[in-house]
């Protein structure tokens, strides 16, 4: 029911999460927020089993934060994203597995920008556009259709309104809300569309 | 004595046993067809198994419905007879009311038709329908339980269906193969002489025998043309 | 598959969740060494686990003997690391391939998810489209074949095997080991 989406552009990588906290047939909450910010330049967005997504994000974040603070550098986008899948994997195969579906966007200094696509089997794959969930089967072929590489932050910007309104036009569940957020060279931030 | 076995309502031999009972078994075997320019060809193997057990090593199931039709089937063997005898028995009757034989795509329609009679009973068994239409060409018919056929160049069903259609699909449709004519369903003819489609015929069967344990036996294989149909047997392998 | 004096190692490039497409070109084949490379089917987090377990495997050999691991030796190292976890296992069937570091001897095998080794001469197949495969490489195999040949032989086998399959295909890459050079290409497929 949730939606997670990710894309990359020229020099950014943009991300957009819905804002319901939903349980049952119940919304509880209009303004949740689905990402956690790992480190200046990383952030990881999560739907999945409301406490897991949570507890295993936010260990994540501070797990990263830590190494930047022992080693004095931060953890690049694809070493966060390795780490990130080898707690899940590893979680996996024992008793507490984490039921958590992630999208990690990054900014690398060297490398620019960058998104992985990690499920909660830990399965992990850079892409330069992804979703999970039922959003998927919608904005998908949305970008399959109209995504370019080097599009600017408008034309992005423009992509996802697509994606939006095809969401509220043909998908069944109302998600009313959703935080949009953009990594570059200047950091995270969240934007308006 | 423990509760078990002195209280009826749960000892294991009073509780009530339903004969489970299926009309449908699946006793293997495989079919081909490739229809060409002038000719058809259609193949099939004569085992016939249920399970792990061969019941026998010789059981046709592709016959000669007329001097320009032959009718191959896979599936429950007895449902195969039943729409065999069936057809059958129409084209005699069309045959004595309009006093000429019935046409490959005539018949192809009216067992389209008898498989969809039977839409909520449905015969288990899968049917190619091979011959020369009106106008002397090679047709092939492929048909699913229910009554949906379509006219193809060549086709495979049964057993071994999932290894010999891609062969099929490369070597007769020419998918795949840069700078070859593709064969399409808008001109559903193979490319072949006689003697190339039979050449893959045969392949196709000595390696789908290597891999599947329905398949084996023998290659029984007819070939239309306008001389008539002519039945060839070929031994494959029996283990 | 084998051919003379070399082996081709091919996949598709699908990855899917299910009837959803994720990815269209996630690497299933990873080098092990000069002459060795394993392919992976399966589960992907399990492809990427043993991906790392292999690799690590494979180069803390070359740390301790200082000689280059046999594709025969690492088939042996994949089936023992599968039947380590014999009673929860990894959902992925792995294919070896390669040439004996010394002799070239051409060498192909492919296992189980617990490990059970199938050593074969000719070809071996794993994965989603098997029974597609094994029509198509009964049907095309010959022995003896020539590093191209043996490419066009595994390229169409692969291709048209994978049209028949909904679940596999968006192209596909092909490598032929040699004992001078390995060639890899990338297949144009259908992507339906």
């Amino acid at each position: 029911m949730e939606c997670l989406l990710g894309l990359v552009g020229k020099d950014f990588v943009i991300t957009v999460t819905d804002t319901s906290a939903i349980r049952s047939i119940t919304v509880l909450k209009h303004n949740e927020d689905k990402t956690r910010v790992l480190s200046p330049h990383t952030l990881i967005s999560f739907s999945g089993e409301a406490g897991d997504t949570i507890n295993f994000s936010e260990y994540l974040q501070k797990n990263i934060q830590l190494y930047g603070i022992r080693n004095n550098i931060e953890l690049t986008p694809a070493a966060a994203a390795h780490f990130v899948r080898r707690e899940l994997a590893e979680a996996l195969r024992s008793r507490n597995a984490y039921q958590a579906n992630l999208l990690l966007s990054g900014y690398d200094k060297k490398k620019g920008p960058s998104l992985y696509w990690i499920d909660h089997l830990a399965a992990l794959v850079q892409r330069p556009f992804a979703a999970h969930g039922y959003c998927g089967y919608y904005c998908t072929s949305m970008f399959d259709r109209y995504y370019r590489p080097n599009m600017d932050l408008e034309e992005a910007k423009d992509l996802i309104r697509k994606c939006l309104q095809e969401l509220h036009h043909r998908f069944i569940i109302n998600l009313p809300r959703f935080s949009v957020k953009v990594v570059d060279k200047d950091g995270i931030r969240e934007i308006e569309l | 004595m423990d509760m078990l076995a002195t209280n009826p309502a749960v000892h294991p031999t009073s509780t009530a046993k339903q004969a489970a009972f299926s009309p449908y078994a699946d006793h293997g075997g495989t079919n081909l067809a490739i229809a060409g320019a002038d000719y058809c060809i259609l193949a099939s193997d004569t085992r016939q198994s249920s399970g792990y057990n061969i019941n026998t090593r010789f059981a046709p199931k592709t016959f000669k419905l007329s001097d320009k039709s032959v009718l191959a089937t896979a599936g429950c063997q007895p449902d195969c007879n039943m729409v065999v005898t069936r057809v059958k028995h129409s084209m005699k009757g069309y045959k004595y009311t309009h006093n000429k034989e019935m046409s490959t795509p005539a018949i192809a329609q009216m067992l389209s038709i008898m498989l969809y009679q039977k839409r909520f009973f449905p015969y288990y068994d899968f049917n190619i329908l091979g011959g020369l239409d009106e106008e002397g060409k090679g047709c092939v018919f492929c048909y699913d339980a229910v009554g949906s056929y379509e006219r193809v160049p060549c086709n495979a069903y049964g057993s071994a269906s999932a290894l010999i259609q891609p062969f099929l699909d490369n070597q007769v449709r020419n998918k795949n193969q840069q700078g070859k004519e593709k064969v399409t369903e808008f001109d559903p003819v193979a490319r072949l002489s006689i003697d190339e489609a039979m050449r893959i015929v045969k392949d196709a069967f000595t390696s789908a025998t290597e891999r599947d344990i329905y398949t084996g036996d023998f290659l029984q294989i007819f070939i239309v043309t306008s001389a008539g149909v002519e039945e060839q047997l070929h031994p494959l392998k029996r283990d | 598959m084998v051919g003379k004096n070399c082996v081709a190692i091919a996949s598709d490039t699908r990855l899917g969740a299910q009837a959803m497409t994720v990815d269209m070109n996630f690497p299933k084949i990873f080098p092990m060494t000069d002459h060795t490379m394993i392919g992976l089917a399966g589960l992907a987090t399990d492809v990427l686990t043993l991906r790392d377990q292999f690799k690590y495997k494979v180069k803390m050999y070359h740390l301790k003997e200082d000689r280059v691991m046999a594709p025969r030796t690492l088939a042996h190292v994949v089936s023992s690391t599968l039947y380590e976890k014999r009673f929860g296992p990894y959902f992925v069937e792995p294919i070896v391939a390669g040439l004996d570091p010394r002799t070239h001897e051409p060498f192909i095998c492919c296992t189980d998810t617990i490990g059970c080794i199938d050593f074969a001469k000719d070809f071996v197949v794993v994965g989603n489209a098997t029974e597609n495969l094994y029509g198509m490489c009964e049907g095309l195999w010959e022995p003896n074949l020539e590093p191209e040949d043996l490419f066009e032989t595994i390229s169409q086998a692969l291709l048209n095997a994978v049209d028949r399959n909904a679940l596999a295909g968006w192209g596909a890459v092909v490598h032929v080991i040699t004992p001078e050079r390995v060639i890899t290409r990338n297949l144009k497929a259908r992507c339906d």
